[in-house]
């Protein structure tokens, strides 16, 4: 039980970093980006193979959150052109039906030409003992970059400028127009990070289990997930929905049996917008 | 330095404000009075550049400023207070002051003078803004513009949801920004209250100017006695 809850919060860590790229791109500019867990999936692809042609693990990994970056930059300055100069509705869809066609792109391209690749970051060492529990340094080490990450992302938003000119625009577009805030800008700063963290999460998670090329799309249903229960555009919201749907992912299956895990997730979160609408949080954090 | 000319404005490409001429001078304060739906707003917003100028010019200290940007409109020194005021509800006053100065710091010689004039705020810089009072909310939005040091104030309606009383104290605020070298543009309903403080004026209805003149010419007006000050 205490095992299956500490596994629970190693996963939900990474869960709730993962909902956070996903929720901060939608509490933006309310445009949803399907293709983000192919490419937290690139990410990792790049870091397995850089590092197969010999790249120390350091910088492949420094590479790998490159590319998650790149690539959402490059998404965000391409085919999210149409999508900003619409509103409400259309916006949301538009931008859900390209980015599933990017997701297509990306996944087709990766399982055509690298099949079997897979990322697996095994951290070597002896097992730390926590709470009674032997816990694999590789879950440790994942948990502690995911939480400095956490706090990182969490003091940019509350005590830098920037990060605050990334909240006024989630919170009131045309007030930050008026102060002096150019949306496109602040946009592409948070595409730019969302990819990163989609990179970093990629990784991390290859600390724990292999990240295969077919991963994609079930790590855009997690992300989506933890968007939906912890309220649209909140950081600290989408790191404590990650922790709860980690430890139910955990405990059903440890109780009830990994196949039927996905469901007790989907109950989850509909529960919370049937219980909260605006998630955890709200949308204002 | 600020020079409306010929201004159409509207909504879907189709103006509800046709033809319109004002000018503001340095350190001046002007009324723009008109009754409901006379495109006060209309015209406000299109100046600043939330809504398209579909005719005419918006001339800025010797240049156009007609179909730029919010923010860079915003950063050349023009700062705007709409009648929703769109304020960062979930932001506390303190860092909506912060926004305000966007890009630059806050000046702190700045924040003094809005919390000599708006105290209130002073005693509330952690207050959420939007769980602020109608009134309280207000001040922060015009303290909010303030602190971009702007070199032209406008202000849509500015006492909306506020108390008579207060909104007196309002005016007399705006009316002090004169000493600080901020010219004002504003546009209000509560035509006594506005004339009082007011340089200029012009009457605006039906989306075009009907009348324009010093404070006092409107006052005594027959026409904007009738209309707006309840006289018989
Ligand atoms: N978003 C909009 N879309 C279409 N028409 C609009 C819109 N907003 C205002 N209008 C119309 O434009 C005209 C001018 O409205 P405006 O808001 O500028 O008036 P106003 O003088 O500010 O009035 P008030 O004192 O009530 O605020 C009105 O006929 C109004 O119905
Ligand atoms: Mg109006």
């Amino acid at each position: 039980m205490t095992a299956a809850i500490l596994d629970g919060l190693v996963l939900g860590l990474q869960f709730g970093l993962l909902g956070v790229g996903l929720t901060i791109v939608y509490g933006m500019g309310g445009v949803l980006n399907l293709a983000y867990g192919a490419m937290a999936v690139a990410s990792a692809i790049v870091v397995s193979v850089a590092m197969r042609s010999g790249l120390p693990a350091v910088p492949a990994v420094a590479l790998g959150i490159l590319t998650g970056a790149a690539l959402s930059l490059l998404l965000n300055v391409t085919i999210m052109r149409p999508v900003y100069r619409r509103r409400g509705d259309q916006r949301v869809l538009l931008s859900i039906l390209l980015t599933i066609g990017v997701a297509f792109i990306i996944n087709g391209y990766l399982v055509w030409k690298l099949p079997i690749e897979a990322l697996s970051l095994s951290i070597g060492g002896d097992a730390i003992s926590i709470l009674g529990v032997p816990m694999r340094v590789g879950s440790l080490l994942a948990s502690a970059i995911t939480i400095l990450a956490g706090v990182g992302l969490i003091l940019f938003f509350r005590r830098t400028t920037a990060g605050k000119a990334v909240r006024s625009v989630i919170q009131d577009e045309v007030g930050a127009r008026l102060c002096g805030i150019n949306p496109a800008s602040v946009r592409m700063l948070i595409f730019t990070l969302s990819g990163a963290i989609a990179g970093l999460v990629a990784v991390t998670r290859s600390m724990t289990s292999p990240v295969p090329v077919s991963e994609g799309f079930s790590l855009t249903i997690l992300a989506l997930l933890v968007t939906v229960v912890g309220g649209l555009g909140s950081v600290k919201g989408a790191m404590l929905a990650g922790l709860i749907l980690g430890v139910v992912n955990a405990l059903s299956s440890f109780y009830i049996g990994s196949y039927i895990t996905t469901i007790v997730l989907l109950v989850a979160a509909a529960l919370t917008i049937l219980l909260r609408p605006s998630g955890l949080f709200g949308e204002y954090t | 330095m600020l020079e409306v000319r010929a201004l159409d404005a509207g909504y879907n490409n189709k103006a509800v404000v046709n033809d319109v001429d004002i000018q503001v001078d340095d350190g001046e304060i002007v009324a723009i009075i008109g009754s409901n739906g006379a495109g006060k707003s209309t015209l406000l917003r299109s100046v600043c550049g939330l809504l398209p100028v579909l005719d005419g010019d918006v001339i800025y200290e010797g240049g156009s400023i007609a179909n730029r940007p919010v923010y860079q409109i915003s950063r050349a020194g023009i700062a705007f207070v709409p009648a929703e005021r769109h304020l960062f509800p979930g932001m506390t006053v303190d860092e909506n002051l912060t926004l305000g100065a966007y890009p630059k710091r806050p000046d702190s010689d700045r924040r003094a003078l809005i919390f000599e004039l708006f105290p209130r705020l002073g005693e509330r810089k952690r207050q959420a803004a939007g769980t602020m009072s109608g009134g309280e909310q207000q001040m922060l939005a015009v303290a909010r513009a303030l602190m971009a040091i702007p070199k032209l104030l406008i202000l849509d309606e500015p006492t909306t949801g506020i108390a008579p009383s207060l909104a007196v104290n309002t005016y007399q605020s705006i009316a002090t920004l004169r000493d600080h070298g901020i010219a004002v543009l504003v546009a209000e309903q509560q035509v006594p209250l506005v004339l009082s403080i007011a340089d200029r004026g012009y009457v605006l209805e039906n989306g075009s100017i009907q009348l324009e003149g010093s404070a006092a010419e409107l006052r005594d007006n027959p026409m904007v006695q009738k209309a707006y000050l309840g006289v018989a």
